[in-house]
């Protein structure tokens, strides 16, 4: 069973520091504290810098006794980051994981992982490739994967919301498909037409 | 009303409480103007385990003379009644009957003494006198006043008992200004005490990092326990580090690298001392171990059974090892050199047969 009383004072003090960490927790529908929505600023002086990063969390029965299973929702150009599923590899999300940690303190794991890429251990083995051999072109993918996934604005989703609306999708199954997607607005379109 | 064997008897105790099950048979006083039976008797065996606090008198039983007496008109009974009822002059006090009884039991029986209608004449003015002269000889013989002991007496510098010097730690007028192993004892239970409470109001403030709840402000009473690790100093409850030190290796996480680390500084904690309180130095720590420890050390190991069995913890268990005569497992650790010149401890020799 998942420690309720722990998940709600955790999301307290994170959404309490917020100002300072740009760290945000929030659950994805108020019914259910097990699946939780976070966003983290990408850190500045990398490629991800001025994005925001939206990741998505599932709390198992064991937490915190268990790690907590994150993913990206945005798509993000970083070797231990898979560009197709957003699965993360970090050892605190895995075997190096302690209940003294929290959502925020995982999340801020991250952040840091993402200004500190580990080539050497990848999680996409294509991104560590260009990041080893290619560096100039892997900051410019980053960079750029940054700028159409990460940076979308309120004003961008409703334009999206409308386009897609237009084409015939009722308008809560395309804001929740825009939401898994990250916002990305083709791939939101291939998911709708997927069924 | 006042019938002089009324006079002799010691008050009951359970009329006192206003519950005598024997009612008029009863062989102690049923009156209200009986003197109550006061004295320490575990003072007299020599401890009372109350000190100070005791809320009954402390007097010796090797003097023969009456504490002072607890009320003015006890006081005035035995001035006035010396000429007519001489005879129980001498006994008005009970603290007298078991001080003399005990003291010099082979002249007079106790039994003659306390319930008997007659008492010899002969030695009643002496004892008298002497419990007199006494009383202002040996003032470590009279216990000081309860209330004021308590913490205040209504009474203040008219009171005919010796108010205490005040415990600097629990600042009440409870320290017997001459007996001073009484002073002693108490001062250092009083100290004991206070840092105790000092410990613990301190405890209630301390978080569990796992559960972020105050460790004694836990729902469950069973859970208002702290667990604490052998290597390092960071709070949990008990509930929250057996919980992570007993999750099943099969979440992938490993055993010794993370479930038997803290879960905070990661460093290696071969066991968790269950404790109530949480410790603020060194030696506050080094007690809790050690008294767990001491009282596992009481308990027998199942594992051992009695030499029946083999415990799989060996001679680092921390539960008792003996046979069923009470004679301990012997100890033996075999040394044995290795290749590298190092002393290496061996658990377990068995010699193979080959073919």
């Amino acid at each position: 069973m998942v420690d309720f009383a722990r998940v709600q004072k955790e999301l307290q003090e994170c959404n309490r520091d917020f100002e300072v960490s740009g760290i945000r927790v929030v659950p994805k529908s108020e019914a259910n504290l097990a699946h939780l929505l976070g966003t983290i600023p990408g850190p500045l002086g990398t490629p991800y810098e001025g994005g925001t990063f939206k990741i998505d969390i599932n709390l198992t029965d064991g937490y915190p006794f268990e790690p907590p299973k994150m993913k990206f929702v945005t798509k993000v150009w970083h070797p231990n980051i898979s560009s197709q599923s957003g699965a993360i590899c970090l050892d605190i999300l895995k075997d190096q994981w302690s209940p003294a940690l929290t959502l925020k303190t995982a999340l801020l794991s991250i952040q840091a992982l993402l200004s500190a890429p580990e080539p050497d251990d990848p999680q996409d083995a294509v991104v560590a490739q260009q990041y080893l051999r290619e560096h100039h072109t892997f900051l410019g993918t980053a960079r750029y994967w940054t700028e159409a996934f990460a940076m979308t604005s309120s004003l961008d989703v409703e334009e999206k919301v409308k386009k897609l609306v237009e084409m015939g999708f009722p308008e809560t199954l395309v804001r929740s498909a825009l939401d898994s997607v990250g916002g990305d607005e083709n791939l939101a379109l291939e998911k709708l037409c997927s069924g | 009303m006042f019938s002089p064997f009324n006079f002799f008897r010691v008050q009951c105790k359970f009329f006192a409480h206003g519950a005598c099950l024997k009612g008029e048979h009863c062989e102690f006083s049923h009156d209200w103007k009986a003197a109550p039976n006061n004295i320490c008797t575990f003072y007299q065996k020599g401890m009372c385990a109350y000190g100070s606090r005791c809320r009954y008198e402390h007097v010796k039983p090797s003097r023969s003379h009456s504490p002072v007496p607890s009320s003015a008109a006890e006081l005035s009974f035995s001035v006035v009644q010396p000429s007519g009822t001489a005879g129980y002059d001498a006994c008005s006090s009970p603290a007298l009957i078991t001080e003399r009884s005990a003291a010099n039991g082979s002249s007079h029986t106790p039994s003659r003494l306390a319930w008997g209608e007659k008492v010899g004449h002969q030695d009643l003015p002496e004892s008298a006198v002497e419990a007199r002269s006494m009383k202002s000889v040996d003032p470590s013989d009279q216990s000081i006043c309860s209330f004021a002991a308590a913490g205040a007496c209504p009474r203040g510098n008219k009171c005919p008992h010796i108010h205490g010097d005040t415990c600097p730690t629990c600042a009440k007028q409870c320290l017997h200004p001459y007996r001073p192993q009484e002073r002693e004892e108490h001062m250092k239970t009083c100290e004991k005490m206070q840092k105790h409470l000092e410990a613990l109001r301190h405890s209630q403030e301390i978080e569990c990092s796992v559960c972020l709840e105050r460790v004694l402000s836990k729902p469950v009473a069973a859970e208002r326990k702290f667990g604490i690790l052998s290597e390092c100093d960071h709070p949990f409850c008990i509930s929250c580090i057996r919980n992570w030190r007993g999750s099943s290796p099969a979440s992938g996480l490993d055993i010794n690298a993370a479930l038997r680390a803290c879960p905070i500084c990661r460093k290696l904690s071969y066991f968790v001392i269950p404790s109530v309180i949480w410790y603020s130095s060194k030696e506050e720590k080094l007690e809790i171990v050690d008294s767990y420890k001491k009282k596992l050390k009481s308990i027998d190991c199942k594992h051992f059974d009695f030499g029946n069995g083999t415990c799989p913890f060996g001679t680092s268990c921390f539960y008792k090892h003996a046979y069923r005569d009470g004679t301990l497992e012997e100890v033996v650790l075999r040394h044995l050199g290795d290749e590298d010149g190092n002393t290496v401890i061996v658990k377990e020799i068995r010699f193979h047969l080959s073919n």
